[in-house]
């Protein structure tokens, strides 16, 4: 390898940084969403661990989960639900609909990669605004993390796979855009399936059988579930390596998937708009 | 081509350009020369920054039904139409050259545009811009090219305006001290100073297309699409932004494509002009010649002792207005000439001051556009004839 094509990929990493970099500027813009943000979570945090409280008073077991390990799943999955409602199907829906996206293609830049940095910097930054609920889960609310370092590296490479087949996945529908006058209605539909698919409200060890074959078939639950699983203890540490290879195969497909299908929709769509 | 038979040279000449009629060879003949080709790869004069031939692009759009039951029809059983945007369009620009590129609402300008920028791909010809396929090449084309489209911002909205140059900067590699040299040369001729710590949001229209044009050039592009830079500013900021303009270009050679519906942007900045109808060029050449060549008619006007009376006119020559102590005439350019019409008016009245106006360019294109001259000879005519 040549230092100019060394150099030059070096400058690119740094150019993906820069642009990630973007994100808590842009979001820190609006100072009073952060605290009211916050000021929800923690309710939110309240009422959940009082209905599960109310639902335990009852039975020991619910779907074979007892009540330690369902509370720590929700009060975790309450501090990952970002992950699972990037607005990229809005905002690239936007940006097609309304042709915007003209001056997004003429930036030197690989589209999807700075769409992709800068949704999984969104991700990121709103994940680490709520660390202050996992504290407070743990002070408060009786959240118990695992003690075993490798239930965290299978929680961080399934996390990360997770989070990024789910955005080539978005990617594509978020493609539709180029076709429809219309994306409102599809984010707010895959917003509402992802909270409940993912398993970001209940675990989905707790649904009905068929309820889960959906759920396994949807990328959904490869953000939330699958990492979750490995921190509360849900999933078998053993069978980690066939689990996170499963979730490397599909990003990969994913992956190949989407750039075929972003580039056969710009082809065919009208970039609207003088 | 070389043709595989014989080995031999040729050259040959864009289609559409090898009509002379048309395209005055003489306005801009360098723009035009011949381009020859060895083995599908092309050896173009090093000059040439944009290259399109035979350019075409279909749009296909659904066709929407009246009425509900129209909406229900088209849920089930869409009808597409297709509509050509861009048909047969071939033209070259050398480096340096200003040029104009104008035509009505709808005319396929701003298709041209995003099909020279990469972002929409042709459906027929081709198009290179600096030797590239701007479709294939997008990454590469965009490092070299820059674009202002009026309407949209290539700025963070919510950022300072500072921090949105630092990462366009960044996304085109700009070195740190090229970058801040440059920083200081636009911040001082387009008077930025106040602006670094603005967010696009807060700024005004002006404020805006100023930051803009910074920002459009702060990667040093060899050429720049202007799509429309100085659509609803007020004289003061538009002369300033043109002369921004004219001084990127004289001092570094940029290469400029303007679209716009101010001619006066088209005056004062460009040499040469292509017009374009439906899609199709229907001129491509100097200002000065669209003008001697679409306007046949000019205006006299003479200043008299006293009052005039009835004038005997020549063949081709019209009144256009009279006064206390003026008469103005209108005379066809193909019958008769300023001084003959001079001679005629001079010999019936005492005439004390004469003036021949010079057509300006707006009532000009009204005329191609509008197809028709205000004293009943289509200006149009012409101009088919040629196409034809």
């Amino acid at each position: 390898m040549t230092g100019i094509t060394l150099a030059r990929r070096r400058s690119r990493a740094g150019l993906y940084w820069a642009i990630a970099s973007l994100v808590p500027k842009l979001m820190l813009t609006y100072r009073s969403w952060f605290w009211t943000d916050l000021f929800t979570q923690t309710l939110a945090m309240i009422i959940s661990v009082a209905f599960w409280r109310a639902v335990f008073a009852a039975s020991v077991t619910v779907g074979g989960i007892g009540y330690q390990q369902t509370i720590s799943y929700i009060l975790l999955a309450l501090v990952l639900t970002p992950l699972v409602q990037n607005d990229l199907i809005y905002t690239f829906g936007r940006l097609a609909y309304d042709g915007s996206i003209a001056v997004e293609l003429t930036r030197p830049v690989d589209f999807q990669a700075a769409q992709f940095t800068l949704t999984m910097a969104g991700v990121a930054f709103n994940t680490l605004t709520r660390l202050p609920l996992l504290a407070l889960g743990v002070l408060a609310f009786g959240l118990r993390l695992p003690g075993d370092p490798l239930a965290y590296v299978c929680f961080t490479v399934s996390l990360v796979l997770g989070g990024t087949l789910l955005f080539f996945f978005d990617w594509m529908l978020a493609c539709l855009a180029f076709f429809t006058t219309e994306v409102w209605g599809l984010a707010v539909l895959r917003f509402g399936l992802a909270a409940f698919l993912s398993g970001s409200l209940i675990p989905l060890a707790m649904m009905p059988q068929a309820l889960r074959a959906v759920c396994a078939a949807l990328p959904f639950a490869q953000a939330v579930y699958v990492p979750l699983s490995f921190l509360t203890g849900l999933q078998d540490l053993a069978g980690a390596p066939r689990i996170l290879l499963t979730q490397a195969a599909w990003t990969l497909a994913l992956a190949v998937l989407s750039r075929f299908v972003f580039r056969a929709a710009s082809r065919r769509a009208v970039v609207q708009g003088g | 081509m070389r043709s595989a038979r014989t080995g031999v040279w040729s050259i040959s000449w864009p289609r559409r350009l090898s009509n002379p009629a048309l395209f005055p060879s003489g306005s801009r003949g360098r723009t035009y020369s011949p381009v020859a080709t060895r083995q599908g790869v092309r050896i173009d004069n090093v000059n040439t920054v944009i290259d399109a031939r035979d350019l075409s692009k279909v749009y296909r759009t659904s066709v929407k039904q009246p009425g509900l039951r129209g909406a229900w029809r088209g849920l089930f059983k869409p009808e597409y139409r297709e509509k050509l945007a861009v048909d047969g369009l071939s033209f070259r620009v050398s480096r340096g050259e200003m040029v104009g590129y104008i035509g009505v609402n709808g005319a396929g300008k701003s298709t041209t545009i995003k099909m020279l920028t990469g972002i929409l791909a042709p459906s027929g010809g081709s198009v290179r811009v600096l030797g590239r396929d701007p479709n294939q090449e997008r990454v590469a084309n965009a490092r070299d090219i820059g674009v202002v489209f009026g309407q949209r911002s290539q700025l963070w909205w919510d950022l300072a305006y500072q921090e949105s140059l630092n990462l366009i900067a960044r996304i085109y590699d700009v070195p740190e001290a090229r970058y801040r040299a440059l920083l200081g040369r636009f911040t001082e001729e387009l008077s930025l100073g106040e602006l670094l710590s603005v967010p696009v949001r807060s700024m005004s229209l002006g404020q805006k297309m100023r930051a803009e044009l910074a920002a459009t050039l702060i990667h040093e592009p060899r050429v720049v699409y202007l799509d429309e830079p100085t659509i609803g500013l007020d004289i003061v900021v538009k002369e300033r932004i043109r002369e921004f303009i004219r001084e990127q270009n004289r001092a570094s050679g940029l290469t400029v494509l303007l679209t716009t519906h101010d001619l006066g942007d088209i005056e004062e900045l460009c040499e040469r002009v292509i017009i374009i109808d439906s899609g199709r060029p229907i001129f491509d050449g100097s200002i000065a010649t669209i003008k001697e060549r679409f306007s046949r008619h000019r205006l006299i006007s003479f200043e008299t002792a006293g009052r005039p009376g009835p004038l005997v006119l020549p063949t081709g020559v019209s009144l256009e207005a009279q006064q206390e102590r003026r008469v103005t005439l209108r005379f066809d350019r193909s019958l008769q000439s300023a001084s003959s019409v001079a001679a005629s008016v001079m010999n019936q009245l005492e005439v004390l001051d004469l003036s021949v106006q010079e057509p300006d360019l707006a009532s000009v294109i009204r005329q191609i556009y509008g197809g028709a001259d205000p004293s009943g000879a289509p200006a149009m005519e012409g101009l088919e004839a040629r196409v034809a």
